[in-house]
């Protein structure tokens, strides 16, 4: 499920680390620690061992929380899926090897009754907000849903920034966004290049036409993890060895 | 009255999605369209809860990344979207799915 009782913060692939963190579950205090953001998962520990640790598909959504009428001091504010009990967080310490599949007895009724549960982490640098932020962005970019079936690979991995498009092409009235053929002159420079590079991984597929969805198999779904732009190889390394760490 | 749009679509055409309410479960964010990626990990800016009452501390947060996997569904309003447009390109889309 979401609580995995970890003795031990992760020690690789550790995108952030903010120390003299506080962590607030549902509104109860649970002491000043470090906040790991892990490729592998997110984790906050005190200084007495005592913490717990989320796995990325469970974290519903992540922001930073700075209006401070709202809640007295700037945050992240972090919303998991599912119900996580308290007590089960502060035994994370005393984890028993019977506990190694990962699972806790927490909410598992929860998940279709939308129950949330809402976690802050309060750093004593609000200026690392941002970092705490970003890092989380990143790693959850790491953990996509397996069970898509949506070929949503079908695209490079980078994100598309509305902000930036609409800066570099002016708010182009929809009509101007083609897909077919006939629409290929009308493309920018951008544009072109774009559509270049996604004919040449559709190429590299089964499909000769070319066309928005398609049924990707497995091997063509590690292709375009390469278009991310993450160090691909480093990654695939990583999470292999975690998987041999958590044996 | 509601379309689905296929991931492909939602993509291409993000750029005219610019204000739009995420479904998350029992919560409702409406925000504007920051950025999307493949996974349909969606960044909002200048967000507005729902149910502010049941989740009174979200009212606290401009911006958020959500992850696509825990969207049910994002509305679009509607007179903002050229539906015909959409439309099009799903039928483009279903007819290339056939061959």
């Amino acid at each position: 499920m979401v609580l995995l009782k970890n003795l031990h913060p992760p020690t690789e692939g550790v995108r952030h680390e903010q120390a003299e963190t506080t962590a607030v579950l549902d509104g109860q205090r649970l002491g000043c620690g470090t906040l790991y953001v892990a490729e592998t998962r997110l984790s906050w520990f005190d200084s007495s061992g005592l913490g717990f640790s989320l796995e990325y598909p469970s974290i519903g959504l992540h922001a930073i929380s700075r209006d401070v009428s709202a809640y007295p001091q700037e945050h992240l504010y972090v919303m998991v899926n599912g119900k996580l009990n308290k007590n089960e967080a502060e035994m994370a310490e005393k984890a028993a090897d019977d506990d190694d599949d990962g699972s806790s007895d927490g909410g598992d009724d929860d998940e279709d009754e939308g129950a949330i549960t809402e976690i802050r982490f309060v750093p004593s640098d609000k200026a690392a907000l941002e970092s705490m932020f970003s890092a989380m962005c990143e790693c959850q970019a790491l953990h996509p849903d397996p069970e898509d079936d949506d070929s949503d690979n079908d695209f490079e991995g980078e994100e598309y920034d509305v902000e930036e498009a609409e800066a570099e092409h002016g708010h182009a009235d929809i009509p101007t966004f083609y897909t077919c053929d006939e629409g290929l002159s009308a493309l920018t420079q951008e544009g072109q290049a774009t559509l270049e590079r996604l004919e040449g991984m559709l190429a590299e597929s089964v499909a000769q036409q070319y066309h928005m969805a398609g049924v990707r198999t497995e091997e063509t779904k590690a292709e375009f993890e390469d278009g991310m732009e993450v160090d691909t190889a480093a990654m695939e390394a990583g999470q292999f060895e975690d998987a041999d760490v958590e044996h | 009255l509601y379309y689905e749009l296929s991931t492909e679509i939602f993509i291409t055409y993000y750029r005219s999605f610019m204000f739009m309410n995420v479904c998350v479960s029992l919560l409702s964010i409406c925000g504007t369209l920051h950025s999307v990626d493949q996974y349909l990990n969606i960044k909002l800016t200048d967000i507005s809860v729902t149910d502010p009452e049941k989740y009174p501390h979200m009212l606290s947060v401009k911006n958020c990344f959500i992850r696509g996997s825990v969207v049910r569904y994002v509305q679009l309003p509607a007179d903002e979207v050229d539906t015909q447009l959409l439309q099009d390109a799903a039928r483009k889309e279903a007819m290339q799915q056939k061959q």
